[in-house]
């Protein structure tokens, strides 16, 4: 209190001045503080891991031998490319329609605060818990005929991106100006023509970017494919069997005591990053382009 | 080329999107068997091994024997035979031969009653190869071929040895400079036959280890650090000066670790290819091949040698839920290992660095072998 | 379904009697069924993680959470050093992680130059698209290596202090601190952008207002943002914490793994998620370990459960009342922040 009433006075005590300075200086080091751990990650993925890129790196497979050359990372990111790929259709379409739901339909209503509630609770669901529950549902039970498989990782996937998706849908959803409904309903267009016609496109470039941004999350988790697709080296298109991906090639080359193995896990990290990053940039650049406010 | 792949993944993400949409019914087709590799079946022979049926073969399991079969999936893959093979422990590997989602587990120590009681059948456990289980430590200065012996061992992964320049090794090791760096205890955290065989070896030697802490895949270590399989115990002996792990040979000897020569009756014996077959020798063979080579009396034998097995189902058919070309592809995988397989281990040159199996063990493999069915009928 | 049917009710003065309304009856019965089966699915989800987990809360009652002896030879499995290992090292990264948050939100919204805030933003949300095994892989060998001799002598030079000395010899190569740090530079894109979001609601009077009255600019942080946007700074870090508690792959490459109470800061130890992430394979067709790690599942889903109710109520009375934020679409993290900050009209 004293402060305030001395602030009155337009002289600022030396003390003060000291201590806004001081302050200043610690928020900016705080700043600086939480860059460091970036530039370092960035500045290792690119020095241990570029080495390792090469033509061979990206157009062989993991062959598995003992001596010499491991192999590249082919059907990893193959692997890693079906399993989202898959994981986003299943996720996408369906995390926008609940979000239409909430937005069109559910509005204030308390059931669409439940879903609204349990979608928020899903956000806080470890990924490893996914992984666990589609163990229990899908792979012990031998669904689809085989143990692991690609397609049950991708439905791990999905249940950790289906929040996303519906969470940052809805919030687009959202932006459409409702005089834009409402001036479709005087027009007497019926409902489902409105969220075709008008609210969909309106807000499609900030749905591809929530779509995005929930694909580049869902390709660097790891947990949740632990137990449901397993490791395998060669390339394969048969989700229905085990499979390869990124994050578990990774995970499996970094308690590698060969060197070159290890090296394969940072130029396989550089890669999976790169990845990552150009999904976020896009995602970026598309909600930046256009929108809707 | 682009085009077809991309079919491939559409027609596949449909696949799988049908069965999906489908629930969970577990009678949809299995197109397990189909995928992968070069799908041809019966690839003539080529190299003067036995012919190999084409498929694919998932296993998992030990990682002591994981070199082993992703090596021998390399070999195999030109003929049209893909083997996948995961590297989660022996324990994990029993359990996943259990639910039947792989195909064949590695396990180093034999089946026990109770994970023969898990299992969906009848299931046939075939000895492969021997490895030595060595103890490395980063000491820089001091060589290969510490002095240890067993009753140490034990005061050192119970933690009562805490420095390296303790009076128990320097007794042993006279001229040796020891530093007084502190040991760090690296073991596994996972569920491992290297521990089984490690632990085996520790109970045999040291009543103390037998009655506080036992003999299994997965113990209550009283000290050190977890790190996961065997390459991981060797990356973080590799990583961490004064630390001492447990490693398979094939492991120590891919990072050049020092290791220690280990007491077997009057001599200091060290972990090479020789010892370890050694302590395949004169081995007692019960009916269901379930061998232990570990604490080995032979002379000159290394005394922490582990055998590793491979497990399948006697009729992966009707157990397994294999299709009959997966089941022949099963039969053709063990018969190279038994057979052509053998050759690439041994010492030297590019062999991978396991004591093979005695022709008379490898006969009784075969013998073995011929037992497995598929629905009750013989595998041609 | 009945409430949605009400809701739908109370729009139905802007809709039209029209012969087409047979196609909206069926979207509206279509998307609200597809809402429905998201509840029915999480309620599923939980049945089965309870149903699984029974076995070990039969058995070992509240020593699964409380006892000290997690020990698979003997079929035991008292959590205790897990949901301590959990607890330490989301507490190390909260102490670390929210301060360096707030001060970098506080830095981007009132204090750098405007043209500077989008990249900044930008940078630290760049943080939160580094996957956590590539956390894991720069923990073990950058981090942890480089860190290991600090707290050696960290360890020999405070070795009065406890929990954090006794000396560099008992000092472990991974260990709850190094697992905590990197859970701090995890979380601090989390906080960070919610700490950003809920700043942006501080209505700029009560700043000018103190400007105006000759405050500095750190007394008008401290006076007039600070006790307004601390509600929602708080549910920022619990929501941080959520993320802590959870996370696995990076934890697993740098806490030890030791299923053990670590003594002091610089110990070795296990987390509730690692030892999932360890054990499952192998526990698979062994009904009372499987049982037990299904367990310590729910009992990680239950604590993120309760950290992120506490963090959404916080964030919400944080900016009830408020104007809501212009949405944050190109926000990676927009996800994380609770409804009511989502820009609702």
């Amino acid at each position: 209190m004293s402060t305030v009433s001395g602030a009155l006075i337009p002289e600022i005590s030396a003390g003060r001045k000291r201590r806004d300075r001081v302050m200043r200086g610690l928020l900016m080091a705080g700043t600086g503080l939480a860059l460091v751990p970036l530039i370092l990650i960035i500045y290792y993925l690119i020095y241990k891991g570029i080495g390792s890129w090469s033509g061979s790196f990206f157009t062989t497979d993991p062959n598995g031998n003992f001596f010499g050359n491991p192999g590249g990372i082919r059907s990893a990111i193959l692997g890693t490319l079906e399993i989202v790929a898959l994981a986003s259709l299943i996720s996408i379409p369906i995390g926008i329609a609940v979000a239409l739901y909430l937005t069109e339909y559910g509005n204030d209503g308390v059931f669409a605060n439940l879903v609204r509630y349990f979608v928020d609770v899903m956000t806080g669901v470890p990924s490893i818990v996914f992984g666990l529950f589609i163990y229990i549902v899908l792979v012990i039970s031998h669904a689809g005929g085989s143990g692991f498989a690609g397609w049950k990782g991708a439905l791990a996937l999905s249940l950790l991106m289906l929040p996303i998706v519906i969470r940052s849908s809805e919030v687009v959803l959202l932006l459409v100006p409702s005089s834009l409904r409402e001036a479709a309903l005087a027009l007497g267009a019926p409902r489902w023509r409105i969220i075709w016609k008008v609210v969909l496109p309106t807000a499609r470039s900030g749905l591809v970017t929530g779509a995005l941004l929930s694909v580049a999350r869902g390709m660097g988790e790891t947990a949740p494919l632990l137990f449901t697709v397993s490791v395998a080296f060669p390339v394969t298109f048969n989700l229905n069997g085990i499979m390869n991906s990124l994050p578990l090639q990774i995970y499996g080359d970094i308690t590698s005591p060969r060197d070159v193995v290890v090296a394969r896990a940072w130029g396989a990290a550089l890669t999976l990053v790169a990845l990552v990053l150009i999904l976020n940039l896009i995602a970026r650049a598309i909600s930046r382009r256009s929108r809707l406010t | 080329m682009r085009t077809t792949r991309l079919g491939g993944v559409a027609v596949s993400l449909a696949a799988a999107l049908a069965i999906a949409a489908c629930g969970s019914s577990s009678s949809s087709s299995s197109s397990a068997s189909a995928g992968g590799g070069g799908g041809s079946t019966g690839t003539s022979a080529s190299g003067g091994s036995a012919a190999v049926s084409g498929g694919t073969l998932n296993g998992a399991g030990s990682t002591l024997a994981q070199p082993i079969y992703q090596q021998w999936g390399s070999n195999l893959k030109s003929k049209g035979l893909t083997v996948n093979f995961n590297g989660v422990g022996s324990g994990a590997g029993i359990a996943d031969l259990q639910t039947a989602t792989v195909d064949f587990a590695g396990s180093d120590p034999a089946l026990a009653a109770e994970d023969k009681k898990g299992m969906k059948g009848p299931v046939l456990q075939f000895p492969v190869a021997f490895g030595a289980i060595t103890v490395s430590y980063n000491l820089p200065g001091v060589k290969s071929g510490l002095k240890l012996d067993g009753p140490t061992l034990a005061a050192i992964f119970s933690g009562k040895i805490k420095t390296w320049n303790d009076p128990a090794i320097k007794m042993l090791n006279s001229g040796v400079n020891l530093p007084s760096t502190a040991i760090t205890v690296v073991h596994r955290s996972d569920s491992s036959g290297t521990t089984a065989g490690f632990t085996t070896y520790l109970s045999d030697v040291s009543p103390t280890w037998k009655s506080t802490i036992g003999t299994d895949k997965d113990v209550k270590w009283p000290v050190g650090t977890g790190a996961a399989k065997n390459s991981g115990v060797a990356a973080a002996v590799k990583q961490t000066q004064g630390a001492v792990g447990y490693v398979e040979q094939a492991y120590a000897l891919e990072n050049g670790f020092t290791y220690a020569a280990i007491k077997n009756g009057s001599a200091y014996v060290l972990p090479t290819i020789e010892n370890t077959s050694a302590a395949a020798n004169g081995i007692q063979v019960p009916a269901d091949l379930g061998i232990s080579t570990v604490d080995s009396s032979g002379s000159g034998a290394y005394p922490i040698t582990s055998q590793t097995f491979l497990d399948v189902y006697k009729d992966p058919c009707k157990d397994g839920k294999e299709s009959s070309s997966t089941a022949k592809a099963l039969k053709s995988f063990l018969a190279y290992a038994f057979g052509a397989g053998q050759q690439t281990l041994g010492s030297g040159g590019d062999k991978l660095p396991y004591a093979p199996l005695p022709s008379d063990l490898a006969a009784k493999d075969n013998t073995q072998l011929a037992t497995m069915t598929c629905n009750g009928s013989p595998i041609s | 379904m009945e409430a949605s049917a009400t809701t739908s009710g109370g729009r139905s003065a802007l809709e039209r009697s029209s012969a087409s309304r047979l196609p909206d009856q069926a979207l509206q019965f279509g998307l609200t069924a597809l809402a429905t089966l998201i509840l029915l699915l999480i309620g599923y989800f939980f049945v089965r993680l309870i149903g699984q987990s029974g076995k070990a809360f039969s058995t070992f009652g509240a020593s699964f959470i409380f006892g000290n002896d997690w020990d698979i030879s003997r079929n035991i499995y008292h959590g205790a050093p897990l949901v301590i290992g959990t607890l330490v090292t989301s507490a190390i990264a909260l102490l670390i992680g929210v301060p360096v948050a707030v001060a970098t939100a506080l830095y981007v919204t009132e204090l750098c130059p405007r043209k500077a805030r989008g990249p900044l933003s930008m940078l630290v949300d760049l943080l939160a698209a580094v996957p956590s095994v590539v956390y894991g892989l720069w923990g073990v060998f950058v981090l942890a290596p480089k860190l290991v001799p600090v707290e050696k002598w960290f360890a020999n030079t405070f070795s009065f202090i406890p929990f954090i000395g006794g000396g560099g010899s008992t000092v472990t190569a991974p260990n709850y601190f190094i697992a905590g740090l990197i859970l701090a530079i995890m979380i601090l894109p989390i906080v960070s952008a919610i700490a950003r979001e809920v700043l942006a609601t501080v209505p700029s009077e009560n700043k000018e207002a103190a400007l105006a009255l000759g405050a500095t600019r750190w007394e008008m942080i401290r006076m007039s943002v600070l006790p307004y946007a601390r509600p929602g700074i708080t549910g920022g870090a619990m929501l941080g914490l959520g993320r802590a508690i959870g996370e696995t792959i990076a934890v697993v490459l740098v806490i030890g793994n030791a299923p053990t109470i670590g003594h002091h800061l610089f110990n070795q130890g296990y987390t509730l998620a690692a030892v999932i992430a360890n054990e499952f394979n192998e526990a698979a067709n062994q009904p009372l370990h499987a049982s037990a790690l299904f367990a310590a599942g729910l009992v990680l889903f239950v604590l993120t459960l309760i950290v992120n109710i506490i963090a959404r109520w916080f964030v919400r009375r944080g900016t009830r009342g408020m104007r809501a934020p212009e949405a944050d679409a190109d926000n990676t993290l927009s996800v994380y922040t609770p409804s009511t900050t989502a820009g609702r009209p």
